[in-house]
């Protein structure tokens, strides 16, 4: 048992415990604060398999600016609001059925690979200039699309969202 | 990479094949920029107009770029071949469709008050479709998915007083949402097991891990993806959102979601499908014969798929009484027809595809703008909004039925030839089943289809006051039935224009730069 393994163990169950917590809690808030365990669970695991860059971001975007923005959002709003309690049916189960289906035909699945043995090494990368020299060579089309992606999302959300006075 | 321009790398493609692109994505901002500095209480449809302009002047690059050889520009995030070329034109024509139906429908109901994104976002749309037809690579693909998805979930709720559509926007946008998270999810398998986002690279890498023990995993990426990608074209088993959507969106959106963001999915599927996994092939241990993964294996499920989405369309399509619930169970059905030439891979598979696509869009379209007229004039999108609909506008009863009957795909119209090509493909295949299904699913579509028109002949309106078909209406139905008598009269002619325009082989051919 490697350092590396209890590391993973550690974070793979602080990114599910976070997720499977936000489902099952019913204070925003909290809902907010199990999510933000999971972001750092997996900026953890970014950290694990040596994409240190990656991780660093998922700090500073997810786990910081997303989780701050939503629990000021909460904030400013009905923070006091509580879910109502979900109606029983057998769709409940139906669903959680298909969901249990899938997990084991997908772990299934994985396990039976037949994974090489040696492991990737990424340690002579140098990852913030690969990636940069990626995304404004290779990927500059995409690159490009999503910032239009971006001012798309900024704008519906605007419209969306704005409250304006009744009278035209 | 013969010359090196003090540019650099990138300015070594001909980027002037982009010119399509660049050119919606310039009237979009345009449009954007003009809005903002405008007389709030201005007319908005100057907007309409400049963006119309736009659609034409794109589709004419996108004419110009037609028969050429293929360009390839960043090695395939980008490439021009004809499988593009053609989809490209059926989103243009679409959407300049969805804007001539938008002046009506805009212009007298203040249903959505801000008209100007409406325009813009429509446009950010096509751009994102025509990514998805354009790119062989994952991630190109996928963010022109995204592009396609968040503009369309923003313009189903923007008849913002409207309880049903904010209810249908939530509602997409969920669905939309899962649906990315399954694709996203398929895609991940493949990256991990070829470790390339291109197409051709997976294509190259796919055989070897498949026989590495990893056959499970290809299997298992391909139905994930197959079904993240089932929702955009609404197909069984990610149907469900269509009608609630469809019921919700002005129905000029409806138009735009049944059409181009549906054939938005076909190009991606196709696309995807046929380049990573047609070349896969399996090899039986025990008869030492080899067959094509897709098409001995995969393509069993798919024609399922088919087949189930045109039974529960066209069954469910009957219980309804709103046209646009109606005309979205009706769309499912569609979509599983458009899906039976992928599952049997004839030779003229993406020619049959095409000609049915274009098919849908005139009657489609055409159909949408006379059901967004006729429900503005009746204040209700109840099918008895058409009762008496001949008295009142003559005419524009009987371009419905000639829609109508495209959709159910009754003779003299093009709808008729594009189910007899897909119906041929399935017998050439000899999934006499499917054909069967086929066959059986269309009679019973007849009894929705004719409803309308019965209302249309048959039953008294509660007035009989002729109804004023603005110009817009009128040139939209007037194309639309053009289009649709024309196909359906000499259908030939159509399949061999994209057969020689159009050519499939491109879409396997090494571009140049």
């Amino acid at each position: 048992m490697s350092g590396e393994f209890i590391a993973f163990f550690v974070l793979a169950l602080l990114t599910i415990g976070g997720a499977v917590f936000m489902i099952s809690f019913t204070r925003v808030v909290h809902m907010v604060v199990a999510l933000a365990f999971t972001f750092l669970g997996i900026a953890g695991l970014y950290v694990l398999l040596e994409a240190e860059f990656v991780g660093v971001t998922q700090v500073l975007v997810y786990s910081g600016a997303i989780s701050i923005l939503m629990l000021f959002g909460i904030m400013l709003t009905r923070h006091d609001a509580t879910e109502v309690t979900e109606r029983k049916g057998p769709f409940k189960y139906i669903a959680f059925a298909g969901i249990a289906v899938f997990f084991i035909v997908a772990f299934l699945g994985i396990q039976s690979a037949h994974w090489g043995d040696q492991q990737a090494d990424f340690t002579k990368q140098n990852n913030v200039k690969e990636i940069g020299i990626q995304l404004f060579t290779h990927y500059v089309i995409p690159f490009e699309a999503v910032s239009v992606l971006l001012l798309v999302a900024l704008v519906g959300a605007i419209i969306l969202a704005k409250k304006e006075a009744e009278d035209e | 990479m013969s010359s090196v321009s003090k540019w650099g790398n990138l300015a070594q493609y001909d980027w002037s094949v982009m010119s399509p692109e660049f050119i919606i994505l310039g009237v979009a901002t345009l449009l954007s920029l003009l809005d903002l500095f405008m007389n709030k209480k201005a007319d908005r449809r100057i907007l309409a107009w400049i963006g119309f302009l736009g659609i034409i002047v794109a589709g004419y690059f996108v004419v110009r770029n037609t028969g050429q050889n293929v360009v390839s520009i960043l090695n395939d995030m980008y490439r021009v071949d004809g499988f593009a070329n053609a989809f490209k034109l059926l989103f243009l024509s679409g959407v300049a469709f969805v804007f001539l139906i938008s002046l009506t429908y805009i212009d007298e109901s203040k249903n959505i008050r801000y008209s100007g994104e409406y325009y813009y976002l429509i446009l950010t749309a096509l751009l994102g479709a025509m990514l998805m037809a354009s790119s062989s690579d994952l991630i190109t693909l996928f963010v022109g998915l995204e592009l396609l998805s968040i503009s369309s979930y923003i313009l189903v709720g923007t008849r913002k007083q409207h309880i049903h559509s904010n209810e249908s926007a939530f509602k997409y946008v969920i669905s939309g949402g899962i649906a990315s998270a399954i694709t996203l999810y398929g895609m991940s398998f493949i990256y991990g097991l070829t470790g390339s986002t291109n197409l051709y690279v997976i294509a190259e890498r796919l055989s070897s891990v498949f026989y590495d023990g990893f056959d499970f995993l290809v299997y298992f990426s391909f139905f994930l993806m197959f079904v993240g990608f089932a929702f955009k074209i609404s197909v069984v088993p990610y149907h469900m959102w269509a009608p609630d959507v469809y019921q919700g969106a002005p129905t000029p959106i409806a138009a735009f979601l049944s059409v181009v963001s549906k054939a938005a999915g076909f190009a991606i599927v196709l696309r995807v499908f046929l380049i990573s996994f047609g070349s896969l092939v399996s090899f039986d241990m025990e008869t030492g014969q080899q067959g094509s993964v897709l098409v001995n294996t995969l393509s069993v499920y798919i024609a399922i798929v088919a087949a189930a989405s045109m039974i529960i369309g066209n069954t469910l399509a009957m219980r309804q009484v709103n046209i646009k619930r109606m005309m979205a169970y009706s769309g499912i059905a569609q979509a599983g027809y458009l899906l039976v030439p992928f599952a049997t891979l004839t030779v003229l598979m993406f020619e049959q595809t095409m000609f049915y696509l274009v098919a849908y869009l005139f009657a489609n379209m055409g159909a949408f703008a006379i059901i967004m007229l006729v429900n503005r004039d009746q204040k209700t999108e109840d099918l008895k909004s058409f009762a008496g609909l001949y008295h009142r506008a003559p005419w524009m009863a009987i371009a419905m039925t000639f829609f109508l009957l495209s959709l159910a795909g009754l003779p003299i119209t093009a709808g008729f030839f594009g189910k007899f090509y897909i119906f041929m493909s399935a017998i050439v295949h000899s999934s006499y089943w499917l054909a069967g299904i086929m066959l059986a699913t269309s009679v019973v579509s007849y009894y929705y289809y004719f409803g309308v028109i019965r209302q249309m002949y048959m039953r008294p309106g509660k007035t009989e006051a002729p109804l004023k078909v603005p110009a817009s209406i009128g040139l939209v139905v007037l194309i639309a039935l053009v289009g649709t008598v024309a196909a359906g009269i000499m259908p030939d002619p159509v399949m061999q224009y994209i057969h020689h325009k159009f050519p499939l082989q491109q879409m396997f051919q090494p571009g140049g730069q």
